[in-house]
């Protein structure tokens, strides 16, 4: 079994979506209790967060965002740049609880304390954007992860895997030109499904053309589409880029019962596609695995599909 | 929705009595495929095209010392000698749509535009109202599309605008499909919005169908038998 670390802390739930946003902290509620009715909590490492420092959310966001952010928190504004973005005034301290979480968390991988882990944590962040918070999300933690592991720890390469059902636009902008870095996203095709962004002719510019990579997967698709799809394109890039740590942007709202999308994917399709990306950490870098929550919103699912997660972390 | 606001306004026009390798050095320098042609107040004559030009010059099977030759040779005519007099043109007053609808009845990839007095004001070409028609559809922002199955009926767009709209939603643009069925309309909203499924569900309460786009698009497909 491999040392597993689990980022969790209750403060994550503090941040408030306000009622009608499917953003809530019921998610984490789900997926703490999926974890630990199943008995998992004893074989994980449990990682408690803390607060970010500044430096390492402006190697990603500009300074106007953040003080912006801070503002709207402090001011108790409802919302932040679009409605999407709803607000509290813990917003931005959970914000920064959940990168500086993931910070440590990914601390822990490098200093060989853990093999891989899971960091459950709110607001997501693959939409936000260097300046502009978009779709529920105000930091993109995955990015700053990288950044992170690329500064500290001199890591060349990073691979980042996005299966959230939406198109991480902002990992994406963000890494375009840095061919250290390779996005991968698979996702509800950009014609049907926020944000319209991620589609097949979407490769990178400059230094990082050919290190981004989209798969659209169409409306109604499920299981069957995204294990070729994954055979396809995932699995020959990684083979050739080689990353020596594999980011996940983990999201479950592609699951049929899931109603923020039209794809199908089954819970065991859920599992197939965590079993494949263990085994490129395993093949290229060392098992080193960070995955990172972003969206999903069954509540209904999240606790088996969390756990399932989790479980093939550990590799039971 | 007017010309003037999608045109190029830099235009990039000749002399009718440039030379042929001016043309050619110009389509080249400016990465366009046509030159209006105007005299020395501005009025539009003509129009010379990337073809017209590659017409009017050697061949490229041609050997160096042939090609030499025989382009100084056709280097001296003049523009007003291969240009077309008989130019499709529109005013900036006129709609998109009416460019649109121009371009789809005439084999021509750009109008240059005049005002009442025959003065060339721009050039819009197919490639301005592809993005101008991107900026319609909305789609260069971020935002979800729904699929609603309507009654063919007075007010329904209303109703389904309403809803939408009550709940401070902005529209990217809304499309409708025709002919669905008899009595029958698709609406395709295109909603600014990563926070729809409450819409959704308001519409579905409201006796609206929500469909799948995909499941429309695909009972649209000829069937095999």
């Amino acid at each position: 079994m491999k040392r597993t670390g689990f980022l969790f802390d209750k403060r994550y739930m503090l941040h408030d979506t306000g009622p009608e946003h499917p953003e809530t902290p019921d998610r984490l509620k789900a997926a703490y209790e999926g974890v630990e009715k199943a008995g998992l909590l004893p074989k994980l490492t449990l990682i408690p967060a803390c607060r970010a420092e500044e430096r390492w959310v402006k190697t990603v966001h500009a300074e106007g965002h953040i003080r912006r952010f801070e503002e709207a928190c402090l001011c108790g504004y409802g919302e932040f740049s679009h409605p999407d973005n709803q607000i509290c005034s813990e917003t931005f301290d959970v914000a920064m609880l959940a990168v500086g979480g993931i910070i440590e968390t990914a601390k822990l991988v490098m200093e060989g304390k853990l093999d891989n882990a899971f960091c459950a944590v709110r607001p997501p962040g693959h939409h936000a954007e260097p300046n502009k918070a978009m779709g529920f999300c105000y930091f993109n933690n995955v990015a700053i992860a990288a950044k992170y592991l690329q500064m500290e720890w001199g890591i060349k390469k990073i691979g980042i895997v996005d299966f959230d059902v939406h198109h991480g636009n902002g990992t994406q902008h963000i890494f375009e030109r840095d061919s250290t870095v390779y996005f991968y996203s698979i996702h509800e095709h950009p014609s049907f499904s926020y944000p319209g962004s991620g589609r097949e002719f979407e490769r990178g510019s400059d230094e990082g053309y050919g290190y981004t990579l989209n798969s659209p997967v169409l409306p109604g698709q499920g299981d069957k589409e995204y294990m070729e799809i994954i055979e396809r394109d995932l699995a020959p890039a990684f083979d050739t880029f080689k990353p020596e740590v594999i980011l996940v942007s983990a999201g479950f709202d592609a699951h049929i019962d899931d109603d923020m999308s039209y794809i199908k994917l089954s819970t065991q399709g859920f599992s197939w596609i965590m079993k494949r990306i263990v085994e490129m950490a395993d093949k290229h870098s060392k098992g080193r695995v960070i995955s990172i929550l972003e969206g999903g919103y069954s509540l209904e699912r999240l606790p088996e599909l969390i756990k399932n997660h989790i479980q093939i972390l550990l590799g039971m | 929705m007017f010309i003037d606001a999608s045109m190029t306004r830099d235009v990039v026009s000749i002399d009718p009595d440039a030379s042929i390798l001016e043309a050619k050095e110009l389509l080249k320098k400016h990465r366009i495929h046509h030159l209006p042609v105007v005299d020395k107040d501005n009025t539009l004559l003509g129009i010379v095209t990337d073809r017209d030009i590659l017409r009017a010059l050697p061949s490229a099977f041609l050997n160096d010392e042939e090609v030499q030759r025989d382009t100084e040779r056709f280097a001296r005519h003049k523009i007003k000698d291969i240009m077309s007099r008989n130019v499709y043109t529109v005013s900036p007053t006129n709609t998109l749509e009416d460019a649109l609808l121009l371009m789809e009845k005439v084999p021509v990839g750009a109008f240059p535009v005049v005002d009442q007095h025959g003065k060339l004001q721009g050039i819009i070409s197919i490639r301005d109202l592809m993005r101008a028609f991107i900026n319609v559809l909305g789609i260069h922002e971020p935002g979800t599309l729904l699929c609603i199955l309507a009654e063919d009926k007075l007010g329904t767009m209303k109703r389904i605008v309403d809803a939408i709209s009550e709940e401070r939603i902005a529209f990217g643009s809304i499309l409708v499909a025709r002919h669905w069925e008899e009595g029958t309309r698709a609406v395709f909203p295109y909603l600014l919005s990563h926070n729809v499924a409450h819409v959704k569900r308001k519409l579905e309460k409201l006796g609206f169908k929500l469909l799948n786009p995909m499941e429309w698009y695909l009972d649209r497909l000829p069937k095999n038998d």
